[in-house]
């Protein structure tokens, strides 16, 4: 594994994962560092000023599952720059509201869980 | 967003700053030792101390429920005086709900404690007899929206892993087919009665036929009669709603439930009560929060069993029980979205109150607090027809007065009145009989909210078609006839008769009689 990505294992509950291609779970493997405005690159893109790079965190993630593997309705995953209110997100089992939020800087092996609470009782 | 939809969350957050999610230290509040793993309202748990944390909720909004009456002991023994039914959608609430239930009620654990500690030793008594039996009622509403897949199979296999849960599935269109209503017991009634909801000229629904045959139309036709006529998404969500609460009592009914139990969360508590009241429910808000259902029959002297229905999750809220379903290995497959109420009163509500949870949990729990002081002033005056509810007195003559109608005041009072039934005295018809011969009005028993419902149809042009005769649930039928035959035996029946003709000469075609 080279030090420029992460390998991540990302799982999906509560209904979430039937906006994404209807699969559970799935390991994302994304740059060590980011655009400083979460903007997922494309391939075909120059390479980026260092100046305006940051290290991953939850909220390049959020853009960046949005960008490659959401198939259907961004707006029942994203508002504004975060998840959308009533998604719960696990970072390593414990609820991201502890860990920083979006602003939580990933690391190698992170397990992130994103559920949504939205489908009722 | 719509003009009447969340308000811009930038300005929300300019006019209450954001709360800090929790307080100094990220150690467990409750055994101060390990990390924490979630925030609630503020307060810091860890995975050990947060599931008990959730059971001791749900012990506490259940049990005083359970037994008929309170006693005189402290801590009298748990036994309900009938069987368990729990109403199931596959949802995360009602997931929780049947895991909870089996954990604590239908497995051979100890009874507990307040602390959830096992109470006495290995002969104490358990919990597992509390019901004599338990089960498990979906109602499929994949028929009432095209593109919906069933999921009766899927969710009988989730409930296979309780095997002492028994499943039983209805659907959705059952609401009009007359051999369900006789499976769950219900009393046969000889005609399946429409009203008239198009016609633009008049708020009142009268009843117009009886004259639709089980053979004529399907009870899916029926269904999607009845929810095309409705003048709203809003109005299509609620009514599917009260379809499925109906329809999930007559089953506990019929399995000699003392007890229906709903997953609701405090969450979705919070938003189907303001909800409601948004849509003129305002008089049933105790009944959103807790409710005990009679069989509602006009003039019916036989003395039903009551139905308490239970909200154990209410004190839990949707984040909550996300986490409890992902740490106890709880299956969710989720509840399909239901196309019509992606629009609507009901959606923006869930919008908003979700959204103001994220920043504000407490607020929410405020909510169900602040609605649970509510009572109504009044007694009320039976039940509503349709939903089952309590009724408010009068509602008619306050509607009457409220309103602002240019025409139609003179039919509308004639209708107001039910005519006398030439049949008076008699026994019921027989079932080759024809249409109850008169003018009969659903109007007098429906609530305020049921109405609005039905006939509020502000967001849409009047119909072209003109009136249409929309046939009603199978439990409307019975209390309603039974109605007709005991009031307003001084009625002038001229008019009747000259009401009735062009409303024979529209529904011709559906007529078994000339
Ligand atoms: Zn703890
Ligand atoms: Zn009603």
């Amino acid at each position: 594994m080279s030090s420029d990505t992460l390998t991540l294992k990302v799982e999906f509950g509560g209904g979430l994962e039937l906006l994404f291609s209807n699969k559970r779970i799935r390991d994302v493997t994304i740059p060590a560092f980011v655009p400083g405005d979460s903007s997922v690159p494309s391939p075909e893109s120059e390479s980026i000023q260092p100046t305006s790079l940051k290290q991953a965190d939850v909220t390049f993630l959020l853009h960046y599952l949005r960008e490659k593997h959401l198939t259907d309705r961004p707006e029942l995953f994203m508002e504004k720059d975060t998840v959308r209110p009533g998604i719960l997100v696990l970072i390593n089992d414990t609820d991201w509201e502890l860990e920083g939020e979006g602003d939580y800087v990933l690391k190698d092996k992170d397990e992130i869980v994103l559920i949504s609470t939205l489908h009722g009782g | 967003m719509s003009s009447c939809g969340n308000p811009d969350s930038s300005e929300a957050d300019a006019l209450m700053p954001r709360r800090l999610k929790y307080g100094r230290s990220r150690d467990c509040v409750r055994c101060r030792e390990k990390p924490g793993n979630i925030v609630i309202r503020h307060a810091v748990y860890c995975r050990d101390c947060f599931s008990p944390l959730v059971t001791l909720k749900f012990r506490k909004a259940l049990q005083p429920s359970i037994n008929a009456s309170a006693g005189t002991s402290k801590r009298p023994r748990l036994k309900a005086d009938g069987n368990l039914l729990m109403a199931f959608s596959g949802g995360l609430g009602s997931s929780l709900l049947l895991d909870i239930v089996h954990r604590i009620y239908f497995s051979n654990e100890s009874v507990l404690n307040e602390n959830e500690e096992p109470v006495g030793g290995k002969n104490h008594p358990r919990n597992a007899d509390v019901w004599p039996s338990a089960t498990v009622c979906y109602v499929e509403v994949c028929n009432a929206f095209p593109g919906m897949r069933d999921s009766t199979e899927e969710l009988r296999t989730v409930v296979s892993q309780y095997p002492c849960f028994e499943y039983v599935a209805t659907r959705i269109e059952d609401a009009f087919d007359r051999s369900w209503w006789l499976r769950v017991g219900g009393l046969p009634s000889f005609s399946q009665l429409s009203v008239d909801i198009g016609n633009p000229t008049s708020c009142d629904l009268s009843i117009i036929s009886a004259l639709f045959t089980p053979a004529e139309r399907s009870p899916t036709d029926c269904l999607l009669a009845y929810l095309s006529s409705l003048p709203t998404q809003t109005a299509i969500s609620t009514a599917i709603q009260t379809f499925i609460r109906i329809l999930t009592l007559y089953t506990a009914r019929s399995r000699g439930a003392s007890h229906l139990l709903l997953g609701t969360s405090l969450t979705s508590l919070s938003i189907s009560l303001i909800s409601s009241i948004s849509q003129g429910g305002g008089y049933t808000t105790r009944e959103e929060l807790q409710e005990e259902w009679t069989q509602s029959g006009i003039g019916s002297t036989e003395i039903a069993p009551t139905i308490r229905i239970v909200r154990p999750l209410r004190d839990v809220t949707m984040k909550e029980c996300a986490a409890y379903a992902r740490w106890n290995n709880i299956t969710v497959v989720g509840k399909q979205r239901v196309p019509a109420t992606t629009q609507g009163i009901h959606s923006l509500t869930k919008d908003f109150i979700v959204g103001l949870e994220k920043d504000y949990p407490s607020t929410v729990s405020t909510i169900a607090r602040t609605c649970a002081k509510l009572a109504p002033k009044d007694a009320p005056k039976g039940s509503c027809l349709l939903c089952q509810r309590p009724m408010q007195h009068d509602i008619q003559e306050w509607k009457n007065r409220i309103s602002i109608r240019s025409f139609g005041e003179a039919k509308l009072a004639s209708d107001l009145h039910t005519p006398p039934n030439p049949h008076n005295n008699m026994p019921p018809p027989p079932l080759s009989s024809q249409s109850i011969d008169q003018t009969l009005s659903l109007t007098p028993h429906l609530c305020y909210s049921c109405h609005t419902t039905l006939t509020s149809r502000s967001s849409r042009g009047l119909k072209s078609t003109g009136s249409l005769p929309v046939p009603l649930p199978v439990w409307v039928s019975p209390p309603l006839l039974d109605s007709a035959r005991v009031v307003n035996p001084d009625e002038d029946r001229g008019e009747v008769f000259q009401n009735r003709q062009p409303m024979r000469d529209a529904i011709a075609e559906y007529l078994l009689e000339s």
